[in-house]
């Protein structure tokens, strides 16, 4: 175990596994000499060479489709997009190639490659590059979402996203990567998709969340704790495709409560899928209905005050509590 | 129309045709008997719902036939009798099979939107779409908002949700209401000891008790101890001397025949106003009160015993009730009581005064959770006043379910029961 920032645990996720494995291989735009926008991929051009550390042209769409065609081959492509919100470009490659080629091929084919990169509000991206795309993503068959929350889930989920057989898009939290936490130093760590955890035990309400919303959770729910009394249990779903709902659940039988927090706005969103889940999986130990903390529905505004106010709090977390506990 | 096999009552799966009344392609008008039926309980008559004429008499006098199964149908004017069903039970599948075939071609026929809309009631689409908050009709504000939370559990502990107060949004019954209501409601005990009897409650309520631990306990252990129902008995000698007169005054003032159970009915079920506790059924998961005071009677048959209902005893007259035992014992008699004349008792009375016997000891009627005992009145000297007088006693032994009525509170129903024997005129009020 050593302590490590977020952005270092998936810089030492790639570095093992290209370490591990020599048809791993990065590529992005200003990875190498400019060493990455947020310093994810700093050194790594000195230490694997131009081969396979790759500086690309602003191009999404080609980096995507050269990935498809790398994975398609046997190599394990690793695509830093400088924000998620670039990917957009790239969504044909990643929909309708990446995620459906072993379906074309009648499962001859696996195109095991990652797209990653960092996604969410609060560090004054403004409108374009504030976004969250775990909705967009996680609903299409054929593609695996990860969402880690914590420095430790981000090395060890990215290193089960290179080893794989499967397209991932890994969605970062800008807003975390300088988060500390212990990572475990075993090269052979990992954390396997579709488990979600429980990250704090609580026997009066259950929040489920994931990435940052988890960190925001946590903190709303030690401040539930101290001022009222309340004990959230506090879900973290890990990846969203795979989606693992089962400690949620067992958590709302315990419970009978639920609050579902999510950054992105509100209509289609992940928590109205699991917030569903829920429901129709334990319906009858409901006592309230499920709850969704979501961010307000606007383009997400550049000035700071303006953006603190579009994005979900503690407070919000902790109102929407106390309503599924019937304290308000 | 077609003419089915009634159910006439929960156990009821078969009924046997005793005559028809009417033969095949005989007018027959509303309200007709067309035939006799008999169900394990009672034999009744089956009436024409419509004028006509009886065709396809598909079922034979002395045939047992399922319920549900065709007797006959009734022709309206213009229509013609078809073939008989072959077997009365094939009807109802052959309904469906109809209905199913009508769907099919809706399918192949490229309807399918008409379908669909035979399936769904019409949403106004236009109207979801400008809201995504799904707003409840003000019509339907009527209706006992309660979390599904709530409603498990009010169902698991036998509380109806009607008798609790919501603390949600709009009135939500919601889990901590069912809670507090069920740890309110077991917080009742009969009153035990003191010298002033139990107040009578002006209405008593549907109302459920969730069983405490140690009510479980109790339950348990007398029930292993002397099997599915721990009886224990009561006995008590009360003086019936002025009840026997204050007869023999209404019998000649009024001209009606009023028995002496006439007058215990009534005294018993205006005692239970006081003690709603002996008028319950043991459950499981809770002891249920029962909001009614229905008395069972029990009457003798040849073909044996049946307790016919007289609902409502405290609510009635002594003239009332006698009227009502009295057509009620007839009809058991002749096996002409409906369902709902012999069903859902909460306490129960058996008298075998009329057969001389003293003192006895009745087996509870499940679901009630007591019975009455009730003696012959015998003149017995008693003392009084240091005098020895010639006094009418009448001895009574209450038979109570140790899981429910403990023996104190036995002993008190009695107590007030000695009240309304001993001093009847409390009767008349």
């Amino acid at each position: 175990m050593a302590e490590k920032s977020y952005r270092d645990a998936i810089r030492d996720a790639m570095v093992e596994e290209m370490d591990r494995d020599p048809n791993v291989l990065i590529m992005g735009e200003d990875i190498g000499v400019y060493e990455g926008t947020f310093r994810i991929t700093a050194g790594m051009l000195k230490k694997y060479g131009p081969k396979r550390v790759i500086d690309t042209p602003i191009a999404e769409a080609g980096m995507a489709g050269t990935a498809v065609g790398m994975a398609m081959f046997g190599l394990r492509p690793v695509v830093e997009m400088m924000t998620m919100n670039f990917a957009i470009v790239a969504a044909d490659q990643i929909l309708n190639h990446a995620a459906k080629v072993r379906y074309f091929s009648g499962g001859q084919v696996d195109v095991p490659m990652v797209i990653r990169g960092p996604q969410g509000a609060g560090v004054q991206l403004s409108a374009q590059h504030s976004q969250s795309f775990e909705s967009f993503y996680a609903h299409f068959p054929g593609i695996k979402v990860a969402a880690p929350g914590t420095p430790a889930d981000a090395k060890g989920l990215l290193k089960t996203a290179i080893r794989g057989r499967d397209p991932v898009i890994f969605l970062e939290s800008a807003a975390l990567y300088g988060m500390k936490g212990q990572v475990p130093d075993d090269p052979d760590f990992t954390v396997p998709f579709g488990q979600s955890r429980v990250a704090r035990e609580g026997a009066d309400v259950t929040i489920v969340s994931y990435s940052r919303m988890l960190q925001m959770s946590l903190q709303a729910a030690e401040k539930l704790s101290k001022e009222e009394s309340i004990e959230a249990e506090v879900i973290d779903l890990r990846t969203l495709r795979p989606l693992d709902l089962q400690p949620a659940i067992e958590s709302v039988r315990k419970t009978h409560r639920c609050v579902v927090v999510q950054e992105q706005w509100k209509p289609f969103g992940p928590a109205a899928e699991i917030a569903a889940s829920i429901t129709e999986a334990g319906f009858d130990e409901l006592d309230a209905p499920v709850e969704r903390v979501t961010g307000e529905d606007v383009p997400m505004p550049y000035a700071r005050n303006l953006e603190l106010l579009a994005t979900p709090h503690e407070e919000h977390v902790i109102e929407a509590v106390k309503r599924v506990l019937y304290r308000s | 129309m077609e003419i089915i096999m009634p159910k006439m009552g929960d156990a009821m799966t078969e009924g046997k045709v005793i005559r028809w009344y009417k033969k095949a392609g005989e007018a027959v008008k509303k309200g007709d008997p067309l035939l006799e039926i008999e169900t394990d309980k009672v034999n009744l008559d089956l009436e024409a719902e419509q004028d006509g004429t009886l065709g396809d008499v598909s079922a034979q006098e002395g045939q047992m036939v399922p319920v549900g199964g065709r007797l006959a149908t009734i022709l309206g004017a213009g229509e013609k009798s078809g073939a008989p069903a072959p077997s009365p039970a094939k009807t109802e599948p052959q309904q469906r099979r109809v209905i199913d075939k009508k769907d099919s071609i809706k399918h192949t026929t490229g309807e399918y939107a008409e379908a669909i809309e035979m399936k769904a009631p019409r949403i106004d689409r236009t109207q979801a779409q400008k809201t995504n908050v799904v707003a409840i009709p003000q019509a339907e504000s009527s209706r006992r908002r309660s979390s599904p939370l709530a409603r498990k559990m009010a169902s698991s502990m036998g509380v109806s949700l009607e008798a609790i107060q919501g603390s949600g949004p709009q009135g939500r019954i919601v889990a901590r209401d069912v809670k507090e209501f069920g740890s309110g409601a077991a917080a009742f005990r009969p009153p035990i000891g003191g010298l002033k009897p139990a107040a009578p409650q002006q209405t008593l309520e549907d109302k459920s008790i969730p069983l405490s631990t140690m009510r479980r306990t109790i339950a348990k252990r007398l029930a292993e101890s002397t099997g599915p129902i721990p009886h224990f008995y009561l006995t008590v000698d009360y003086d019936v001397t002025n009840l026997l007169s204050l007869r023999q005054q209404l019998i000649e003032i009024e001209q009606e025949k009023i028995s002496v159970n006439d007058f215990v009915i009534r005294a018993a079920a205006l005692a239970i106003r006081h003690h709603p506790n002996v008028n319950a059924s043991w459950g499981d998961e809770a002891i249920a009160l029962h909001g009614q005071i229905n008395i069972g009677v029990a009457v003798s048959t040849p073909e044996g015993l049946i307790t016919p209902v007289v609902r409502e005893a405290d609510q009635k007259s002594l003239i009332e009730i006698a009227n009502e035992v009295r057509a009620l014992a007839e009809k058991a008699k002749n096996r002409k009581l409906r369902p709902e004349e012999y069903q859902s008792s909460t306490f129960t009375i058996s008298n075998l005064g009329a057969w001389g016997i003293e003192e006895f000891t009745a087996i509870i009627n499940p679901p009630n959770v007591a019975i009455l005992a009730i003696g012959a009145a015998t003149s017995q000297p008693v003392v009084i006043d240091k005098q020895v007088v010639i006094r009418d006693r009448m001895k009574i032994t209450m038979s109570c379910d140790h899981r429910v009525v403990d023996g104190a509170a036995g002993a008190d129903y009695l107590r007030t029961l000695r009240q309304y024997i001993e001093q009847p005129v409390r009767l008349l009020v």
